[in-house]
């Protein structure tokens, strides 16, 4: 899963806000985009049942950490969220749900600072659940219904993009992966839940709408798999353009390829490639060689050479011997990856990998997650620098001070000087040069024409 | 008045009764258990968990899709947490099940007309017996590479013109040494589809071979069991 260090509090502007009995949400969110787009659902459910959306310093009534397990890190994250959470509203209802609720289940269950332990299954009734005990009706999560697909469309007012959920759970079991044991199997969405969510998040006026799911390349409903999926989504009609959030590298052909000539298609992808090791790969079980992700590149670029390729890259892998980990890094060059998400290899327990020979001391994994850090930087800034004196669409996130930054067509961030400008309007940018370094580089430009 | 309450009750599909344990080398056994109750494809595995354990494992799956029961091909692990419970179970004890999974395996109307060749080290050999026994009119050659003859397991089952043993610790197989020297001599259909399926490192070097051979990687398929 791509993406997982997303971590931020939601805030509604104050006429968001309902009655709720006056009562108070706040919500912390780790880990990836799918588990943003479930806060996000659910900060939508709790604004309709009239909460209102307060940060964690402004007394809540209810507390929801929505966390992460995919590394130790994130489960040490989502641990100090929690007990942070519940030290300073001592008297509010804390919910924890996500991933390491999942995973961690018995244990975050008998900790008195939590109120429920929601497992992923069933993290869609959570207002449910809130509103039951506040009426004083005593519900246990387990008697919450298991859908996890029971979300509403997200609402205009959270972000400028939303995220549409069409897939949960992996059948791949990758042996350094947790994932399967806490999103479960591979389940679909059916096809038209999938259509009527996208029409709705449209109608709420989003310009911009991500594919998302665990698993989403294996995505089959019936006789519909993702490429024709995609499609149906692609000929909804209307104003806004559809991203594809991570993706794993196998499973699809010149099709999924020939669908990015549509216009509302945007041009990047997160295809995860976790080694340049052909070795490694086989150990970690994945589904496909450093020769067929070169092929699904190539098919890529042939058609937009500026085509913007991120990936995620697991350094010190058990067995990752360094020729292993510098034909890792020669893949990040010769892929030009415009960023890569760097994880440290950490064990998961119950995973293969755990039982996997010849893991890699601390020390070198840091090194080696240095060097690829440092790699992307380069080629983040080569990247950007190649694309100037090219336009970009730009979707509006903020403005500020006459200063405009979103996101191009290429999931590029772009800042212009502009004036009235709104945001979620979308504009034509002519990229003039650089701004910023390391993680806050970004692209600057002028102002072509308002296009919406 | 009594009154009565409708229970609904639910079975849980999940749990399987160990009908049967054959011994097949000192170390590896198979469990054989009810009828899958999932319909699957001969090729994908299923997880495997021993009732009252919080741990389970994936294997591939030993039977074919018209057997009357589900079967696993299971190797013990010295010195390992899950395989020495398996080795421990009974007759009438539970396990439990769930899938299948994977898309190892081959297409049913492509298996009436394609060559193949499957290719397992050790406990490897175990989709490769379901698809055997799937479609039994097949054409394909199975290599087998084992440190020892004694780990051809049920290769009586296989037709001997197309069961070749690689043993690299004995000279009573096909062929004395690894199963990768033995490919390294071996001539191939330019449309052969090639399923390879065991350790990481014998999928490496098996894959390097056939690359060097000239066939495409799409033509050949890999199930790393660790």
């Amino acid at each position: 899963m791509g993406n997982p260090n997303i971590n931020e509090q939601l805030t509604l502007p104050p006429s968001c806000g309902g009655v709720g009995g006056g009562r108070r949400v706040a919500f912390k969110t780790l880990g990836c985009r799918l588990n943003q787009y479930e806060t996000d659902a659910l900060v939508t459910d709790f604004d309709k049942a009239g909460y209102q959306l307060v940060n964690f310093d402004e007394s809540p009534d209810v507390v929801v950490v929505n966390t992460c397990t995919v590394t130790n890190q994130s489960d040490q994250k989502s641990r100090t969220v929690i007990s942070q959470a519940a030290r300073k509203n001592k008297d509010a209802v804390v919910v924890v749900t996500g991933c390491m609720a999942n995973n961690f289940k018995e244990k975050l269950e008998s900790q008195d600072n939590i109120t429920f332990v929601v497992e992923n299954n069933r993290k869609s009734s959570v207002l449910s659940l809130v509103e039951a005990h506040f009426s004083g009706e005593i519900l246990h999560p387990e008697q919450l219904p298991q859908d996890v697909f029971r979300y509403e469309p997200v609402q205009k007012s959270l972000h400028t993009r939303s995220a549409v959920k069409i897939q949960d759970g992996c059948d791949n079991f990758c042996t350094f992966c947790i994932i399967p044991m806490v999103r479960g199997r591979a389940v679909s969405r059916p096809v038209a839940d999938v259509l009527e969510s996208v029409r709705k998040t449209i109608e709420n006026g989003f310009k911009e709408i991500v594919i998302t799911g665990v698993n989403i390349g294996r995505y089959e409903d019936g006789e519909t798999r993702f490429e024709d999926l995609l499609a149906k989504i692609l000929d909804v009609p209307g104003d806004f353009r559809v991203r594809i959030s991570s993706l794993e590298p196998d499973g699809f052909g010149d099709r999924f390829v020939e669908l990015f000539q549509h216009p509302k298609l945007m041009p990047h992808l997160h295809l995860c490639l976790q080694s340049g090791s052909e070795k490694t790969l086989l150990r970690m079980r994945r589904m496909y060689d450093v020769g067929q992700f070169r092929k699904t590149i190539n098919q890529f670029r042939l058609v937009d050479p500026d085509f913007n390729f991120t990936t995620d890259i697991i350094v010190g892998f058990p067995g990752e011997t360094e020729e292993e980990f510098q034909q890792t890094i020669e893949a990040v060059k010769e892929f030009n990856f415009s960023h890569v998400h760097t994880f440290k290899y950490s064990v998961r327990k119950g995973t293969r990998a755990e039982r996997l020979e010849n893991h890699v001391p601390e020390k070198i994994k840091t090194a080696r997650s240095l060097q690829i850090r440092e790699l992307s930087e380069e080629n983040k800034n080569l990247y950007y620098r190649s694309l100037i004196g090219k336009t970009q669409q730009v979707l509006v996130e903020k403005v500020s001070k006459n200063k405009a930054t979103g996101y191009g067509d290429l999931y590029v961030p772009v800042e212009f000087q502009a004036k009235d400008i709104q945001k979620n309007t979308v504009h034509t940018v002519k990229l003039t040069g650089l701004s910023g370094e390391g993680e806050r580089l970004v692209l600057v430009g002028e102002l072509v024409e308002i296009c919406v | 008045m009594m009154s009565l309450i409708k229970y609904d009750i639910k079975i849980d599909e999940s749990f399987y009764k160990v009908e049967e344990i054959r011994q097949l080398t000192g170390e590896t056994f198979s469990l054989i258990l009810p009828k899958a109750r999932f319909a699957f494809k001969a090729g994908q595995h299923i997880s495997l968990g021993i009732y009252g354990d919080y741990q389970s494992r994936e294997y591939s799956i030993y039977s074919g899709i018209n057997d009357d029961h589900l079967e696993v091909l299971v190797k013990e692990v010295n010195n390992g947490y899950f395989t020495p419970k398996l080795r421990k179970l009974k007759v009438g004890d539970l396990v439990e099940i769930h899938g299948p999974f994977g898309n190892f395996g081959i297409d049913a109307k492509v298996a009436e007309t394609g060559k193949f060749v499957f290719i397992a080290s050790g406990t490897g050999i175990a989709p490769f017996r379901s698809l055997a026994r799937t479609y039994p009119e097949i054409d394909y050659t199975l290599i087998h590479g084992v440190r020892y003859t004694t780990e051809a397991y049920d290769r009586n089952e296989y037709p001997g013109d197309r069961y070749i043993l690689c043993s690299s610790r004995d000279t009573k197989g096909t062929y004395h040494g690894r199963l990768t020297g033995y490919l390294k001599n071996c001539t191939f259909a330019a449309e052969t589809q090639f399923y390879l399926c065991g350790n990481s490192d014998m999928i490496f070097d098996a894959l390097e071979i056939l690359k060097e051979m000239g066939f495409e990687r799409d033509q050949i398929h890999c199930e790393v069991y660790f």
